[in-house]
């Protein structure tokens, strides 16, 4: 009789109550399955909404607006100049022959008014003495015939769009990108190929060249789709950039690929033989089969791939439950008021939350509880988020709060939003006998493990091991912005002073020598201004340790087209955390 | 009165007249081709036979209106005791009106011997002067050969005008003013007289120059009594097709009105007419020089129409009867036409019938004024007729309606009514303003300037105004080319138009409102880049016989900053557009419906708007005072790739229709000006001519075959010496018959 009880138990189908367990729930997937918008429960009881407690008509608000408004200038001017590319005279000779600029390729190739939220627009910012804007690649995510996709698109303007290593490291963030959000790749091609004077730094390593070619195929095999129109050069190891894609055009007397150029063989063999009959459009598409499409210039090029992507098929369902957009509650553009510039000075991050989200609406969790960590629950351009901000140092309990809130939207499936203005974890007798590492540690597990994607924005500072537990890029943040006076680094620049001429002053005193306070500051200024430098944004956006640097103003639609973008790929079934140490 | 009538005809006058059937009482049956399955006049009847081929589907009129034997049978199925023709098809049909009566069912018009004898231009004549109404001079009866006709015009003098014997309508009339010409007209005359009417007999007339069209309306019972109903004036005509007309005629002096109608009174009676009738009269213009004279002006007889005229809605409101009592009462011709077909008499008298104000009417047909006013054709996409106080519209269409080349390309009628001539111009005027066709070009905005042509006006009116105005004082009757921009200044109308089909393109780029839905942000068109400023985006229009331009729209920065891809596309977004290389000017648009509010640099512009609904290269249609213009999409790409397939030299149908007559084969060598082929459309032939000398390499034309507009129909390679020459016209159009 048991045994039989059981067995008819065990022959059920899983019904409501069984569907009620495992990743997200019967009815959850119903709804993803259905199209993705409903009804939302925020709707039936709507979160409170956050309200301003700054005065607009202070002193001080006056003075955040102006120290803003300059800090976005010189954004704005570092982006006016890097989107030149390579200068005047190398523009007037590209377009001279027929050819569009990049950024028109890719306006071009974009459905109209298709936003394009660009992955590294200051990439190698004064790097090279200069001598690569934007890395000589423009890459970014836009829509093409109803999808989005990942464009790269290299700059022939700047040194004929050869490969230095921060435009290989920006050609891989960009393959990342495609790969963890399965978003289709389209790849502009006009490049000599890899910058020969650096060779020791683009062709060797595990991340250089070759990754790229190794990532198409991969990208390919995950059923990504790869693209490529070859509008000029594509040379050597270029060559397989549209040898490598699932489909290519190229653009006659305009576009070739070839292992070796004309000078090349000329060297090798003797044989004497032009770019276009080496390589040319005509040769691939009718001869060598290389080429899929043969195009008669850029436009035409840009349009068959457009008609490519419409083909591509539908695109997965998204995987969380998308409400309608609301705009904030508390108008954004008193963000430059109400944030402070200067990282020290103190200010409630909910001001920030009460700007970005929709509504201004917050369901915040442990509010009362380890209140350095603001954690809750929210809207961006209609997709749910979970908020994890900083308020001032963390402490155990914060960080406790931190790893609970995370599991939280993991189960849940609800994508993670870190903003991060943090100086580290507490330091002290009192802190360290609490555990604060294991605590730290705990929020640092949950951070890495997560299944959800996480976004993070650094709008004050990142410093520390607060850089790890707030998902710094170490972490794989599925994208990673900075403000313009957002500060990185191990530590502050006046603490690694303080403690590097500690650790001095305590050698010269052992030693019995002394050590006069002018001397301690002529020691301390070098590093406080390698740390100033190193540390400032522009510094960490020229070597991609973000995804760029933004106007505040510019967050909440760069979080809701990112979003948007993160929106395309599925979320991965739950998996077990690293252990915990309680 | 009848239970059941059926009307065999289609579009506005069909409608009209089962307008009068619903309203007393009568139940209307339709007739349709296939074509018009779905017509507003079928819809508007009780019952709809169709009409055509058991086997095949042929919407030609000689299948379907035509086809008296499937009318009589749709009549005997419905039960119907009467036929109301309508006009045009069989109305002036004695052999139908004779089948009627054979059927038993009654025609609702003449007797078939008054249909006959008015129908002969020639016996018509004769019958009138005997019955003492003064004739133009021309030939006499009969057959005439050419022989008799070339004399005849030495005896009266030239210009002489042909008129086939058997047309009616100023279809296929010649003006001839040198006798040198006479011949070739002659034979162009018969031919044209053969296809239409299936008789070339011919008559000729001496021309009257500066002539004036007045026309009287009649009215008989079945008991001897006939009364006339006024004028009308029908003077405002092109190539004999009225365009314009109204009631009373200003030229017109008590004696003289008072002489017209006893005259058109007297040649009713002489062919024993009964029903509603319209005589027709030329009357010479006076010099404007000289002294109004006093007494009878000089009229002669024309021909008299034997049904009801498209233009009888000006008699229906300027002529009232008891004009001068408390009730003045206006008349329906169509319910008059009933009443007498079913043998009531005329219960009021002569004396009794007088003008009460005026009536103005403007026929809105398919073709363009811009293009030498060839017929159009297409779907109407958008309709909207005026309303409004002494605003009357008899219209045969509705949106969806395809307008082709099977039938008249007349669409409807707007007729004004005022105390006095002013107020019903001006009603009109403002009538044809406010009514919206769109996909489909019309004369609407040329009438409306037509209206206000100082000559019209003033009431100086004779039947070659319109042509020698086309001609002679094009800018008073062409679509504005300027339009009121900022600070006093002009913007064309080009600029304006292809600005308010980018800022129209642009507003539709944003998705669909899905009330309580998920606004993808990718999906709106903001434009959004990092770093403040939009992106422009790029919409390439081309509008017809302009070269394309590229139009750049995009937000405001400002807007950007605020919040880029909330809601962009609102009425209160901040844009800024750019015509080719052009300055930036800062615009703002909303749609609401098929209203399109454009401001651009602060001077707000309202067009009627609506596209084709093409996915892809979609046109937009934009309508301002009656005007309408098509804004098509460019596409750059196509156009390049494909410069390979279109080669100079190819001729292209200059409008929708059938192919008559192929008189090239492919590598034939053709000298310029020699005609290809002939394409008959609405009512006119034209001639496609090479328009160099040179070889035809690709003939795609085949007789009998329809075509589409701009179709091509052939390819003529030049030869090498020609083809440094520049060609004149790449399709030398010629007008055969009107």
């Amino acid at each position: 009789m048991v045994l039989s009880t059981f067995g008819s138990t065990a022959g059920l189908p899983a019904g409501p109550a069984f569907g009620g367990f495992g990743g997200g729930g019967g009815d959850l997937t119903a709804d993803r399955a259905g199209g993705a918008i409903r009804g939302t429960d925020a709707a039936a009881a709507p979160a409170p909404r956050l309200e301003s407690a700054v005065d607009a008509g202070s002193a001080a608000y006056r003075a955040n607006v102006e120290a803003h408004r300059a800090l976005v200038g010189e954004l704005r001017a570092k982006l006016a100049a890097a989107a030149l590319g390579g200068g005047e005279k190398a523009r007037a000779r590209h377009t001279s022959r027929g050819k569009l600029l990049p950024r028109d390729r890719v306006d071009t190739l974009l459905d109209p008014g298709s936003p394009f939220l660009e992955i590294c627009p200051l990439a190698a910012d004064g790097l090279y003495d200069g001598a690569a804007p934007a890395a000589g690649v423009i890459a970014g995510i836009g829509r093409v015939a109803g999808r989005e996709v990942v464009v790269v698109a290299n700059d022939a303007t700047v040194k004929g769009g050869t490969y230095y290593p921060m435009t290989v490291k920006k050609h891989l963030r960009a393959q990342e990108v495609a790969l963890e959000n399965r978003l289709p790749c389209i790849y502009l091609v006009d490049s000599g190929g890899a910058f020969l004077p650096m060779q020791d730094e683009v062709f060797p390593d595990r991340d250089h060249f070759g990754r790229i070619f190794y990532n198409q195929a991969r990208l390919s095999a995950a059923g990504i789709p790869q693209i490529a129109a070859v509008l000029g050069s594509c040379t050597a190891g270029g060559a397989y950039v549209p040898a490598m894609s699932d489909q290519a055009v190229i653009v006659r007397n305009q576009g070739t690929i070839f292992l070796g150029g004309p000078p090349l063989v000329k060297a090798a063999t003797g044989e004497v033989v032009t770019a276009e009959e080496l390589g040319g459009g005509d040769l691939h598409s009718k001869t060598s089969g290389v080429t899929d499409h043969l195009a008669e210039d850029d436009e035409h090029a840009l349009s068959i791939v457009r008609t490519i992507v419409a083909g591509l098929g539908p695109r997965a369902a998204q995987p969380w439950p998308l409400a309608p957009v609301e705009p904030p509650a508390v108008d954004p553009a008193g963000l430059y008021g109400a944030v402070p510039v200067d990282p020290r000075t103190p200010y409630d991050v909910r001001e920030v939350i009460a700007r970005l989200v929709d509504g201004s609406r917050f369901a915040e969790f442990k509010a009362e509880y380890g209140t350095t960590l603001v954690t809750g629950f929210a809207r961006i351009h209609g997709h749910p988020v979970g908020i994890v901000a900083n308020n001032g140092v963390l402490f155990a309990e914060s960080a406790l709060k931190g790893a609970h809130f995370i599991e939280l939207c993991d189960q849940r499936g609800i994508p993670l939003l870190f903003l991060q203005n943090i100086t580290g974890f507490m330091v002290g007798r009192q802190y360290e006998a609490g555990g604060i590492a294991k605590h730290g540690a705990k929020m640092v597990t949950a951070v890495a493990c997560t299944r959800v994607p996480k976004l993070t924005v650094v709008i004050g500072g990142s410093y520390g091991a607060g850089n790890y537990s707030m998902c710094g890029r170490a972490y794989s943040p599925r994208f990673l912005w900075m403000w313009p006076g957002a500060k990185i680094s191990v530590m502050g620049g006046e603490q690694a002073a303080s403690v590097l001429a500690t650790v001095r002053r305590d050698q010269i005193e052992a030693q019995g020598g002394e050590w006069a306070t002018e001397a301690e500051d002529e020691f301390k200024r070098p590093v406080r201004e390698q740390y100033e430098r190193q540390g400032s944004a522009y510094y960490a956006t020229a070597r991609l340790w973000d995804d760029g640097v933004i106007d505040p103003l510019d967050t909440r639609t760069a979080l809701g087209l990112a979003l948007t973008a993160c929106a395309n790929a599925p979320l991965a079934e739950p998996r077990p955390y690293g252990v915990f140490r309680m | 009165m009848f239970d059941t009538v059926l009307v065999a005809n289609r579009g506005e006058i069909a409608l009209r007249v089962i307008r009068t059937l619903r309203r007393l009482g009568v139940r209307s049956v339709a007739v349709h081709s296939d074509a018009d399955a779905d017509a507003p006049h079928v819809r508007a009847a009780d019952l709809a036979v169709r009409l055509g081929p058991a086997d095949r589907s042929d919407s030609s009129a000689a299948e379907s209106y035509l086809r008296t034997d499937l009318i009589l049978a749709a009549a005997r199925r419905t039960g119907a005791q009467a036929v109301h023709p309508g006009y045009g098809f069989l109305a002036e049909n004695p052999g139908f009106a004779r089948a009627c009566a054979e059927a038993g069912l009654v025609f609702i018009g003449p007797p078939p011997g008054a249909v006959e004898l008015m129908g002969d231009k020639i016996n018509a004549k004769n019958a009138v002067r005997v019955a003492g109404v003064p004739v133009v001079p021309g030939s006499q009866g009969g057959s005439p050969s050419d022989e008799d006709l070339t004399r005849a015009a030495a005896e009266i003098g030239y210009p002489v005008l042909l008129k086939p014997s058997a047309g009616g309508g100023g279809k296929g009339m010649r003006l001839v003013r040198d006798p040198a010409d006479l011949s070739a007209e002659l034979a162009a005359a018969r031919r044209v007289a053969r296809t239409a009417f299936g008789d070339d007999t011919l008559l000729l007339e001496r021309w009257v120059d500066r002539p004036r069209h007045i026309e009287v309306q009649v009215l008989a019972d079945t008991h001897g009594r006939t009364v006339h109903l006024g004028e009308r004036e029908c003077s405002l005509q092109r190539r004999h097709q009225k365009l314009i007309e109204e009631a009373p005629s200003v030229l017109l002096n008590p004696e003289t009105r008072a002489a017209m109608g006893e005259a058109a009174v007297r040649a009713a009676e002489a062919c024993g007419y009964t029903g509603a009738g319209t005589v027709e009269f030329i009357v010479p213009g006076l010099d404007p020089d000289l002294p109004t004279p006093s007494g009878v002006l000089d009229f002669f007889f024309m021909e008299m129409n034997t049904r009801l005229q498209v233009e009888h809605p000006v008699t229906e409101l300027a002529v009232a009867v008891g004009a001068d009592t408390a009730q003045p009462r206006r008349l329906d011709l169509v319910e008059w036409q009933l009443r007498v077909a079913a043998g009531e008499p005329l219960p009021f008298e002569q004396d009794d019938i007088s003008f009460l104000g005026h009536a103005v009417e403007a026929r809105i047909c398919a073709e363009d004024p811009d293009r030498d006013f060839l017929p159009t054709g297409g779907r109407i996409l958008h309709l909207a007729e005026p309303a409004g106080e002494g605003v009357r519209v008899d219209s045969g269409v509705t949106t969806g309606t395809e307008i082709g080349s099977l039938y008249d390309p007349m669409l409807a009628k707007v007729i004004a009514y005022g105390p006095d001539r002013p107020t019903a111009l001006r009603r009109l005027r403002a009538a044809l303003a406010e009514t919206e066709i769109l996909g489909v070009t019309t004369n609407t905005g040329f009438l409306r300037r037509l209206l206000a042509h100082p000559e019209v006006v003033a009431g100086r009116l004779d039947t070659g105004l319109v042509e020698r105005s086309v001609q002679q004082t094009p800018v008073l009757l062409a679509a504005p080319t300027e339009h009121a921009g900022p600070d006093g200044t002009e913007v064309s109308t080009v600029e304006l138009l292809y600005t308010a089909a980018a800022l129209a393109r642009q507003l539709s780029l944003a998705p669909a409102a899905a009330p309580g839905g998920w606004a993808d942000p990718f999906s709106l068109p903001s434009g959004w880049r990092l770093g403040g400023e939009a992106a422009w985006t790029a919409h390439h229009l081309r509008l017809p016989g302009r070269d394309p331009v590229t139009v750049r729209v995009r937000p405001s920065t400002a807007e950007i900053l605020a919040d880029g891809t909330d809601n962009p596309s609102d009425h209160t977004t901040d844009l800024q557009v750019r015509l080719g290389d052009g300055p930036v000017r800062r615009a703002r648009a909303a749609l609401s419906g098929h209203r399109l509010q454009v401001t651009v640099d602060g001077l707000r512009s309202t067009f009627a708007h609506t596209t084709d609904g093409a996915p892809f290269h979609r046109t937009d249609w934009l309508g301002l005072d009656g005007d309408a213009w098509a804004v098509h999409a460019h596409d750059p790409v196509a156009d390049r790739t494909a410069a390979g397939a279109t080669q100079h030299g190819a001729l292209t149908a200059p409008m929708p229709g059938t192919v008559t007559v192929v008189k090239a084969a492919v590598g034939e060598q053709v000298k310029r000006g020699q005609a290809l082929l002939v394409l008959e459309a609405m009512k006119m032939e034209h001639v496609i001519a090479a328009p160099y000398d040179g070889t035809v390499s690709e003939l795609r034309a085949t007789a009998g075959g329809t075509v589409a507009m701009d179709e091509l129909l052939a390819v003529v390679t030049a030869t090498e010496e020609a083809g440094e020459t520049a060609p004149t016209a790449p399709s030398a159009v010629a007008e055969v018959a009107s």
